[in-house]
């Protein structure tokens, strides 16, 4: 168990990093070069002003016409991804990690409120599948992968948590909770998870075709 | 729908009800010197001293931990086995003496590491 601990916790997480960050530059430029290729057009329309503003109008809560359409997405949307991100940076047992390997850490959150939003996560995740089940119009377009994808995000909490409270077999939840999250992390780049990479490419040329040429504003 | 997120926040309230209540139990440090910490995140580590002592690459010799330094050399034969950690490792590291968790951590972990034996994630050490 050492062995695969020791293994999961340093040269495969140096791997699933290096894939992320490689993978991520790759798609970013894959889909520049795409749409160079396709539209060259699309470029001309690129305006910083009006991609910044657009992108920073759909990063308000509530701030855009559709998220006001749906509430209780919206909010539930919102929690998920600022947990997700305050989860990863300030985990104590991450920071731990992080002074103990580089010598670098910030501040850490209290435990008591990392076990909030991870369950808070968790819940997130319910309400997606459960909408996915039913909302018609969200259901036509699902397929078995949005449900997959779905648990390999969740798949590192589920594990974070049980090893956490240490249910079940310790150093089996421990070493899962580090393949999952080097799971996803390899997922990023390849998967529909990507929306982390090209939301904010997406959000700024749409921002930048509504601002500029037709005088609108997108949200 | 509804139902559903309503049974799982009550759900999550017995359980973090459950880890408030097992916090308020003063625990036992054991060997440990751990005032210096203040109020603790993690319950205190495992750790056998007596047993330690038997095993081979310790052989009752003290120094292993309880080392003494003199201008950042390692002083030979020399044990402190009458001070705590804190008393010279604060909480913050100092130049190159690591702070005290971190002492504690890569003294504890780098011979488990060293021996392919013993203890190196989090829970098997901070057992609840
Ligand atoms: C594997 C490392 C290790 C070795 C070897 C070791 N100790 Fe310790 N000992 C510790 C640690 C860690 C503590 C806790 C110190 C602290 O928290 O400040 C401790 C604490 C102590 C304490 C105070 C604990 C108490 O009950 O109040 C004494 C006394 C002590 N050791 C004596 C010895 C003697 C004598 C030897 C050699 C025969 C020895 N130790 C070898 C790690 C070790
Ligand atoms: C008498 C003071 C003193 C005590 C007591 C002491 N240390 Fe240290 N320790 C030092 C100093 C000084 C250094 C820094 C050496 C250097 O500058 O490289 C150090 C370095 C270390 C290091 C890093 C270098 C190494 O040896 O691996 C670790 C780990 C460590 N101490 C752990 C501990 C632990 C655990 C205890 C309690 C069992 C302890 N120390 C007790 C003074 C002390
Ligand atoms: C110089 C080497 C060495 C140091 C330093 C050391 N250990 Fe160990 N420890 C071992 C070895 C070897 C084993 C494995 C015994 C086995 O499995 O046969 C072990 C096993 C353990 C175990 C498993 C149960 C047991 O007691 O056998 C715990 C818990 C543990 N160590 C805690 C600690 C903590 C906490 C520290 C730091 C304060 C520490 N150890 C420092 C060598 C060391
Ligand atoms: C080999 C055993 C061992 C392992 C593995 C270990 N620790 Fe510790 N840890 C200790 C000892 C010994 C202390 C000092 C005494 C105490 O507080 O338990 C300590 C102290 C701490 C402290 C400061 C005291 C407190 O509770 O606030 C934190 C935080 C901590 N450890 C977190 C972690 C995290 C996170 C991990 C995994 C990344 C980890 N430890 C792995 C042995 C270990």
């Amino acid at each position: 168990m050492q062995d695969i601990y020791l293994l999961v916790s340093g040269p495969l997480a140096w791997a699933a990093w290096a894939i992320f960050l490689f993978g991520s530059i790759y798609k970013i430029w894959k889909t520049l070069d795409t749409a160079k290729k396709k539209e060259q057009v699309l470029f001309s329309y690129v305006s910083l002003k009006y991609g910044l503003r657009s992108i920073i109008n759909w990063s308000i809560p509530f701030n855009t016409v559709n998220m006001r359409l749906n509430p209780a997405l919206t909010a539930i949307s919102f929690f998920f991804h600022i947990a997700f991100f305050v989860l990863l940076l300030f985990v104590s047992a991450h920071q731990v990690m992080l002074g103990e390997g580089f010598g670098i850490s910030w501040f850490t959150i209290p435990d008591t409120l990392a076990n909030i939003l991870a369950f808070g996560v968790l819940g997130a995740c319910i309400f997606f599948a459960a909408r996915r089940l039913t909302v018609p119009e969200v259901k036509y377009v699902t397929d078995w992968t949005d449900f997959a994808l779905l648990i390999l995000v969740v798949a590192p909490f589920v594990t974070g948590i049980l090893a956490y409270y240490q249910i079940g077999n310790y150093m089996l939840m421990i070493i899962l909770h580090m393949l999952f999250a080097e799971a996803v992390l390899v997922a990023i780049p390849f998967t529909r998870l990507s929306h982390m990479l090209l939301a904010p490419l997406t959000r700024a040329y749409i921002g930048s075709e509504f601002g500029m040429v037709r005088n609108v504003k997108d949200w | 729908m509804r139902d559903i997120l309503y049974r799982y926040a009550i759900f999550c309230a017995i359980i973090l009800c459950m880890s408030f209540g097992s916090v308020a139990f003063a625990e036992d440090t054991g060997v440990f010197d751990v005032n210096a910490f203040g109020t603790l995140e993690r319950p205190v580590s495992q750790f056998d001293h007596d047993a330690h002592m038997e095993y081979p690459e310790i052989d009752e010799d003290c120094s292993v931990c309880h080392h003494v330094y003199e201008d950042g050399k390692l002083v030979e034969g020399e044990s402190s086995e009458d001070q705590a950690c804190s008393d010279c490792h604060t909480i913050k590291a100092q130049g190159s003496q690591p702070g005290l968790r971190t002492a504690y951590h890569d003294q504890c972990k780098g011979c488990h590491i060293d021996m392919k034996k013993g203890p190196v994630a989090c829970g098997e050490c901070h057992v609840r």
